[in-house]
């Protein structure tokens, strides 16, 4: 039976394997992937609060229960508790209480408003990357903003996918008059100069993740319309299509269920491009100041402010590594997905 | 015979509007089908033949109601009626909302067996689709279905898991017969359902094709432009030139005894594997079918018509019973 399986692959598990042996694509596919997984719990992994604290016989979470004020466990500082000094306090003292802190015990955060944070300290063991203008660590926000970009990549991405492909994908397989109309909207709306019109929406109101995306995917989800118009334009007249009606498939199943499928090609392969042009996009848009509002960890607010304060090294070279790394990555996966595609390979198939 | 007859084509017409210019205004229509009329009865096989682009495939569409998906435009006229046995349905009214329930009473085998079945899916998925949409089997009932259809058409069930690209192009056309079977239709078109096989392959497909219509008690429309292959399987013949209807008889009667001057060049031109017939009489036409688009006045064959005269340039001519059950559209051969 299991020999049976095995002859009989669907194309995409072909080439799925055929992407696996492409191992610069391969390997970078599992890199980003793990490392995307892994920035999820970056509050664990990279934080200054304490995931345990046990003070007076009583556990307390404030990795996951937040503010617990310095007062709480007798310490004084205003504001919130510092757990890396609470960590020394007790260590020299030799008490009964302990607190465990995540292994890099920074946030991207804080700055020099806490007792103990200086501006520009260079990197060191306790700052890996240094800390920035406002004295805050730059590994810590490096690794937020990873997370921040990948998610906005990702999100934008699917969004600009699914209205390409219900929009392109309809024009195609209806033609006729709606095909025309949507013809004329794209070609009106793509005249548009968008980054001025994302640039005047930025300033009026105040950018969020999920504005921004929203932004973004009203400007870019045109790109997609022209491949799947075609694909589903092409698709439609072959015979298999034919062959699905005359037995009473709905519309909606032979767009989805039967044409999808074979015009997954140029969906799979731009898939990685896309997500390139996604993380640039809120690069440049943050570099600009028109992107998520401060403070939140970002790229490009990080080169921004590493330009303006070129002498401290470390504030330029650590986003730029960390984008060159990323895209060259994505890059490489999408290289390798477009060659595990190569339709000359699978030519029968066609 | 009225009461045997499945379907009653009354002088159906398929014309596709051409559009042109800025405001894409009506230019021409391409007459793909205009104004034919013939009938299969049941349990029949109904051969029907003419050359490249006469409309023969427009015909098969227009039957089973798909040429609005491609072409949404399209303008189709006459009528086309079924005659099932519980009740009568004319398929040229119908909208595709309507049509759906009847689906499964008539499908169709195609002429590209790479292209008809979807590469993505499975034999399986691929034949119990049509058991999905018109069934309330089960996954369990479905299996021995499609296991069972595939053996009747000379398959092994344990290829159901199979994708379509691992079948070869006979193995793939039997592939399509199965799933036209699926649902127990009262009529299958066939659109030159061998024409992209090997010769060899060819005969073992029609055969098993005769073999299941006499198992299923089904009908053919079989599409084709091998005249022997037609004589050989169909009960009637329906010759076809440009859109029109040039003759619809019998198989016997048409074959040894056609009386239409572009069936008889159609004829003449079947190669017969005997040298010693080598010289026979051949009527070979002169010059090229004309376009669909432009047809001729009247009679659309009289430019390439070897016994026409000047009156066929006036008047289309009259499709009519010229001996019994035959109908000729001549009225030059009329009497002879």
């Amino acid at each position: 039976m299991s020999e049976q399986q095995e002859i009989s692959l669907s194309i995409l598990k072909k080439r799925w394997l055929k992407f696996k042996t492409l191992k610069r694509g391969y390997y970078s596919f599992i890199i980003i992937i793990s490392l995307y997984v892994l920035s999820w719990f970056l509050p664990v992994l990279i934080n200054n609060r304490a995931l345990v604290v046990s003070y007076e016989g009583e556990l307390y979470f404030p990795v996951f229960s937040g503010y617990y004020a310095g007062s709480t466990f007798d310490q004084d500082v205003p504001g919130e508790a510092v757990y890396r000094q609470l960590d020394a306090k007790w260590e020299a003292e030799d008490s009964d209480n302990w607190l465990l802190l995540p292994p890099y015990p920074y946030s991207p955060y804080e700055d020099i408003t806490v007792t103990g944070n200086k501006m520009f300290d260079a990197p060191s063991r306790t700052h890996w990357l240094g800390t920035d203008n406002t004295g805050r660590d730059v590994f810590a926000r490096l690794c937020y903003a990873f997370n921040i970009s990948i998610s906005f990549a990702l999100i934008l991405s699917s969004l600009n996918y699914l209205i390409g492909i219900l929009i392109g994908g309809s024009m195609g397989y209806f033609g006729g008059k709606f095909d025309l109309f949507f013809q004329r909207v794209i070609e009106i709306w793509s005249s548009l100069p968008m980054l001025f019109v994302i640039i005047i929406i930025s300033s009026i109101i105040r950018p969020s993740f999920f504005l921004l995306i929203f932004i973004y995917t009203i400007v870019n989800w045109i790109g997609m319309t022209y491949l799947m118009r075609a694909e589903f334009y092409r698709e439609k007249s072959k015979d298999y299509v034919a062959a699905a009606l005359s037995m009473g498939q709905t519309n909606f199943k032979v767009m989805f269920k039967h044409i999808l499928p074979n015009a997954m090609v140029p969906i799979i392969t731009f898939f990685p491009f896309a997500v390139v042009g996604g993380i640039t996009a809120l690069v440049s848009l943050d570099y600009l100041g028109f992107g998520m509002p401060p403070p939140t960890p970002s790229w490009g607010q990080m080169l921004d402010v590493g330009l303006s304060n070129i002498p401290k090294w470390w504030m330029v070279f650590a986003p730029v590594s960390a984008q060159f790394v990323t895209l060259i990555m994505v890059v490489f996966i999408g290289e390798a997905v477009r060659e595990a595609f190569d339709p000359k390979v699978y030519s029968r198939l066609r | 015979m009225s009461n045997n007859k499945l379907v009653d084509v009354k002088n159906l017409s398929v014309h596709f509007p051409v559009h042109g210019g800025v405001f894409s205004k009506r230019v021409a229509t391409v007459k793909a089908v205009d104004g034919i009329s013939f009938s299969i009865g049941k349990k029949q096989i109904v051969g029907m033949v003419g050359e490249s682009g006469c409309g023969k495939t427009t015909v098969g569409r227009a039957m089973i109601n798909i040429l609005r998906h491609v072409s949404p435009d399209v303008e189709i006229g006459g009528s086309i009626e079924y005659h099932f046995d519980d009740e009568i349905v004319d398929f040229a009214k119908l909208s595709s909302g309507e049509m759906r329930k009847y689906r499964s009473r008539v499908q169709m085998i195609f002429q590209d067996p790479y292209a008809s079945l979807n590469p993505r899916m499975t034999v399986a998925q691929i034949i119990s689709e049509p058991l999905q949409l018109h069934t309330k089997m089960n996954a369990q009932e479905q299996r021995e279905r499609v296991g069972w259809l595939l053996d009747k058409v000379g398959l092994q069930p344990e290829q159901a898991r199979r994708f379509p690209h691992e079948f070869s192009g006979g193995q793939r056309q039997r592939i399509g017969i199965a799933r036209a079977l699926a649902t127990n239709p009262d009529l299958i078109i066939c659109d030159e359902p061998v024409s992209a096989l090997d010769v060899s392959i060819q005969a073992q497909v029609i055969n098993l094709m005769m073999d299941l219509q006499e198992e299923f008690n089904v009908s053919y429309l079989f599409i084709a432009h091998d005249l022997s292959v037609v004589e050989h399987i169909s009960d009637k013949i329906a010759v076809m030139y440009l859109g029109d209807m040039a003759e619809f008889g019998n198989a016997h009667d048409v074959y040894h005894h056609p009386r239409h001057p572009y069936s008889k060049a159609l004829l003449s031109a079947v190669p017969l594997p005997d040298p010693s017939r080598k010289n026979r009489d051949r009527i070979v036409l002169k010059g090229d079918v004309p376009t669909p688009l432009n047809k001729p006045s009247g009679c659309a064959f009289r430019t390439r018509c070897p016994v026409a005269e000047p009156s066929c340039a006036e008047s289309k001519p009259v499709f009519e019973q010229q001996v019994k059950d035959h109908f000729v559209a001549c009225p030059i051969v009329k009497g002879a």
